[in-house]
């Protein structure tokens, strides 16, 4: 099939306008971020940072930033290495019922994230553990451990066994060969998972808005407290800084660690 | 394999010892996390469905001995419950059904591209994958604003004299949700057609098969675990959305996470709220089954 058979153009040009679908919302929030409009108008008539100076207005949003991070950083470490762990059995080791397990490990991510939300603040409730940094963190280790599994597992399939067998067979303890040889072809597949989990959690509003309350707080929950209590473009500004920080992320972890191949389901 | 064996015989073929022994390097590995699983995931779901098994009314006493349907009863009986399942379950197809009018046509063009396209298309796609759900809806928001991109292009072709109420409506919670399931539905797909060898498509066209003839016949068959994939979760996340709707919709297009959630954290009825989310569970795992059941019998494929 040709470069230019009609086939190809019309599936070019579908693509092109679903692409721009996809993008046109971020680059409208960072256009109406620039204006300087207390109204979200389009075009825009005047220029201006304000908004930006402007997103430290938001309730709380520094503490709430911070708890963000504390509880993303521990619920995608927690999650990559409990991961770890389960990632080699599926992969490595022969166990009954495994397509279950692998499913049921799969499965927050099929479920209603308000469902999840709703059972854990009342077991905790229960057990008396309710509006804690803890038990934030353990709702998120949940939410996102399906991620770390599935680049572990991804990994592990495309990881080489015969090296560690050769490390191995040159006397190399069971241990040294795990460590030494295959740990480091798990790097990506380590490193995407943990991103993945980290911004999971990190943006979580379904899941937290029923585990938080007083000074327990996070940043989605602010954001989306400031844009249902006002009308001004602050929350341009704010997203675009998001968007810009995400995108260095991830094309800078592609560039070090191709975390995208990983992540492409190959069913 | 080779038929030298290597010098250390690996756990899997070692001489057979009992179950137990066989099994626990695996049993092992996995005991941390089926741990952590079992305490903060299976036992709080299972208190959910037990605590929506309770007669609790708010002002009757309660009696959580005896087991019994009368939260699902109350369900059946709310005209705001029946008609949120079934608004969730309208807006889910449509949003399904149009993520994968945009997101196919994404995934085959990748599969032509050029490597610099394709990274920077990819890039692009799991970007707003990473990108918070909160931002992408106020995006939506500010696009279909009275003062917004759209209105102020209706007004200038003439086909309207004043802006149209576009936000708070369904159509802006299916809008929003189709751009949020797009990357969920083109990674499988674009997946699945990464396995397709490029010699059917030539040999599809050599026997005289047009390029439309080859998709529809070679190309999409063959592609159906992605597609099954991609369409049952932008499924499952668009009956169970609750910020989008909360963002996008108004009190008269509510879904049933929004209900429920009411219901918790406002009338503080746990029982009647947990009745409405195990509800809602059952039916989209129910109707995510029978897709799969579906799918298997008329394309014969392994999903």
């Amino acid at each position: 099939m040709s470069e230019r058979s009609p086939f190809r153009i019309a599936l070019a040009a579908l693509a092109w306008a679903s692409m721009a679908f996809l993008v046109f919302p971020v680059i409208l929030t960072a256009v109406v971020s620039l204006n300087d409009s207390f109204f979200i108008e389009f075009p825009p008539k005047a220029f201006s940072f304000r908004w930006y100076e402007n997103i430290a207005a938001i309730h709380r949003i520094g503490e709430a930033t911070l708890i963000s991070l504390t509880i993303a950083v521990a619920a995608a470490a927690l999650a990559t290495v409990l991961a770890l762990g389960a990632a080699l059995a599926i992969a490595r080791h022969p166990f009954p019922a495994k397509p279950a397990i692998t499913a049921f490990l799969l499965s927050p991510v099929t479920l209603p994230m308000v469902a999840i939300g709703i059972a854990l603040v009342q077991f905790f409730i229960a057990i008396d553990a309710a509006f804690t940094w803890w038990s934030l963190a353990a709702g998120h280790v949940v939410l996102v451990i399906a991620y770390p599994v599935r680049t572990l597992v991804a990994s592990l399939t495309l990881s080489d066994t015969s090296l560690e067998d050769a490390a191995r067979s040159l006397g190399a303890s069971r241990w040294t060969a795990f460590r030494t040889v295959t740990l480091p072809q798990l790097k990506p597949g380590m490193v995407s998972g943990f991103l993945f989990a980290f911004l999971i959690s990190f943006d979580n509003y379904p899941i937290s808005v029923f585990l938080v309350r007083g000074d327990l707080t996070t940043m989605p929950i602010e954001v989306f407290n400031y844009i249902s209590n006002n009308f001004d473009p602050t929350p341009a500004a704010f997203s675009t800084v998001y968007i810009l920080v995400i995108s260095v992320v991830i094309a800078a972890a592609e560039y070090r660690y191709r975390i995208m191949s990983l992540s492409i389901p190959r069913s | 394999m080779t038929a030298t064996a290597p010098a250390v015989t690996p756990a899997a073929v070692r001489p057979r010892g009992g179950r137990w022994q066989r099994h626990a390097p695996a049993a092992l590995l996995l005991a941390p996390l089926m741990a952590f699983m079992l305490i903060f995931y299976l036992i709080p779901i299972g208190q959910m469905v037990g605590e929506s098994l309770t007669y609790w009314s708010g002002d009757a006493v309660e009696d959580k001995a005896t087991p019994t349907l009368y939260q699902y009863e109350k369900t059946l009986e709310s005209s705001r419950a029946t008609g949120s399942i079934v608004r969730t379950f309208r807006i889910s197809l449509l949003s399904v059904a149009i993520c994968f009018l945009l997101s196919y046509p994404i995934a085959l063009w990748l599969l032509f591209a050029g490597r610099k396209l394709r990274t920077g298309v990819l890039l692009v796609v799991f970007i707003s994958l990473a990108s918070s759900l909160i931002v992408r809806n106020y995006g939506w928001l500010v696009v279909l604003a009275d003062g917004g991109p759209v209105n102020n292009l209706l007004i200038a072709l003439g086909l309207t004299e004043f802006p149209l109420r576009l936000t708070y409506s369904e159509g802006a919670i299916i809008t929003a949700l189709v751009h949020y399931g797009m990357p969920f539905m083109i990674l499988p797909i674009y997946g699945s057609l990464l396995r397709i060898p490029s010699s059917f498509w030539e040999a599809s066209q050599s026997l005289g098969a047009t390029s439309m003839r080859t998709l529809w016949r070679v190309i999409l068959p063959l592609s159906m675990p992605g597609v099954f994939g991609g369409t049952m979760l932008v499924f499952a996340v668009s009956m169970s959305a609750f910020v989008t709707p909360l963002m996008l919709g108004s009190p008269s297009t509510a879904m049933v996470s929004q209900v429920a959630a009411e219901q918790l954290l406002v009338q503080l009825n746990f029982a009647w709220g947990s009745a409405i989310m195990t509800t809602l569970t059952v039916v989209t795992l129910a109707i995510v089954v029978l897709y799969a059941l579906a799918v298997r019998k008329v394309f014969r494929v392994d999903v």
